[in-house]
C-alpha cells in the first residue's frame, strides 16, 4: 500500500550509489522482496518507473526476486517454505513458527553504465 | 555495464531515524508505545478513556497520525492531555522521520508515556519502526477473526493485541479463541486483552499493562 514511498527510497538509493560510482546511469536494479512484506510487486514497479523519471535511473529495469516465506516450526524445528504464516508444519502439523525469511525489502545489485557512456546518452 | 553489489535495506534510512528517536526517548526516560489497528477499530476512543484513567498518575502525551483532519487530536485533547496531530497527506502509515518532526513540538522529556496513534491501517504501519519500545494493536470483534491469518505482519510485530468492542460479541460471528490462536501462531509471546471502551471492561487491565511496561522500561534503562 506504501509502494510509492518505497519506490522513492529505492530511487534515492540508486541515485546515491550511481553518484558514488562515477555518475553513470542505472540500467538494472535488483531487489529481494519477501512474501511477508506489505509491498505489491506490480504497484512497486509502476511507482518505480514513475519515480525514476528525470533521474540517472530513468528507464531503469527493476528486477524483483520474490522470496517465499520460510518458517522454523516452534514445535519440531522443521524449517522450510510455507504458503502462509499460519499453515501447519508439514512434518508435525503444529501451527506457528519463527520467520526465517520473508521480511526482506533489500536492494542487492545494480547494473551501471560507465560515466563516459552516460555522457554520450545525456 | 558495471555490476555494483549494494545489499542495502530499502528502509535503511527509516531504521536509522527510528534508532535516533529511540535514543532520544531513552535519554528522556520516556516510554513510547506505537498503537496500530485498522480504521474504525477504536484507537482514538481507547485513548480518550486512557487519558481519563491516567490523569494525575503519569504524564501522558499522544501523537496522532491521520491522512487528513485534526479531529482525533481535538477529541483526545479535550481530556486534558498534550496531543499533537500529524497529517501524512495521503501516506498510509507514520514513519520515523514524521515522528522525529513531531518531537520538535512534543518534547519527550515532558512525558512519562508517549503513545503514537498510527494511521488506521491493518497493513502498512507494521512495516515501519518509529523508535517505539513496544507496538500494540487493536483487533475489534466487528473486523472478523480471520484477520491474523490474512494480515499477519502486524500481529507478528506486536507485543499486545487488544480484542476491542467485546461488548458487541453477542451480535457478531467472531470467535475470540480462533483469533487468538492464529495470532499466537504468528507470535507466541503476544499478550491479549479483552476490552470495551463503551462498557469499561478491560480498561483497568490495559492501564496496568501500560504502566507495567513503563516501569519495566525504566528499570531496564
Amino acid at each position: 500500500m506504501h509502494e510509492v514511498a518505497v519506490a522513492q527510497r529505492i530511487v534515492e538509493a540508486l541515485v546515491d550509489t550511481a553518484g558514488r560510482h562515477g555518475g553513470g546511469r542505472v540500467r538494472i536494479a535488483r531487489l529481494d522482496l519477501g512474501a511477508l512484506t506489505c509491498v505489491d510487486p506490480e504497484s512497486l514497479t509502476f511507482a518505480f518507473d514513475v519515480g525514476c523519471r528525470g533521474t540517472c535511473a530513468e528507464g531503469c529495469r527493476l528486477e524483483i526476486t520474490r522470496l517465499p516465506l520460510v518458517l522454523r516450526c516452534f514445535a519440531c524445528g522443521d524449517e522450510g517454505p510455507r504458503d502462509g504464516p499460519v499453515d501447519p508444519c508439514p512434518r508435525c502439523k503444529a501451527i506457528g513458527g519463527e520467520v526465517r525469511q520473508g521480511r526482506e525489502l533489500r536492494l542487492t545489485t545494480l547494473e551501471l553504465d560507465e560515466a563516459s557512456q552516460a555522457e554520450g546518452v545525456a | 555495464m558495471t555490476e555494483v553489489a549494494i545489499q542495502r535495506d530499502v528502509l535503511f534510512d527509516n531504521d536509522a531515524a527510528a534508532a535516533a528517536n529511540r535514543a532520544r526517548f531513552r535519554a528522556a526516560g520516556t516510554y513510547v508505545l506505537n498503537l496500530m489497528s485498522g480504521p474504525g477499530s477504536g484507537k482514538t476512543t481507547l485513548l480518550e478513556r486512557t487519558a481519563e484513567r491516567l490523569r494525575g498518575r503519569v504524564r501522558l502525551g499522544v501523537i496522532v497520525g491521520d491522512i487528513q483532519t485534526r479531529r482525533d487530536a481535538d477529541r483526545i485533547g479535550r481530556h486534558g492531555v498534550a496531543v499533537h496531530q500529524v497529517n501524512t497527506g495521503g501516506g498510509c502509515h507514520l514513519d520515523a522521520r514524521m515522528v522525529a518532526a513531531a518531537l520538535d513540538v512534543m518534547d519527550p522529556a515532558d512525558f512519562d508515556v508517549l503513545i503514537v496513534e498510527n494511521v488506521g491501517n491493518l497493513v502498512c504501519p507494521a512495516e515501519f519502526d518509529l523508535g517505539e519500545h513496544d507496538k500494540a494493536m487493536i483487533l475489534s470483534v466487528t473486523e472478523g477473526a480471520d484477520k491474523p491469518a490474512k494480515y499477519p505482519l502486524m500481529f507478528h510485530e506486536s507485543r499486545l493485541m487488544i480484542l476491542g468492542k467485546v461488548d458487541l460479541l453477542p451480535y457478531v460471528d467472531f470467535d475470540p479463541d480462533a483469533a487468538v490462536a492464529d495470532a499466537r501462531a504468528l507470535n507466541p509471546a503476544l499478550a491479549v486483552l479483552r476490552l470495551s471502551s463503551k462498557t469499561g471492561e478491560g480498561l483497568d487491565d490495559w492501564a496496568d499493562w501500560l504502566l507495567q511496561r513503563m516501569r519495566q522500561f525504566r528499570d531496564g534503562r
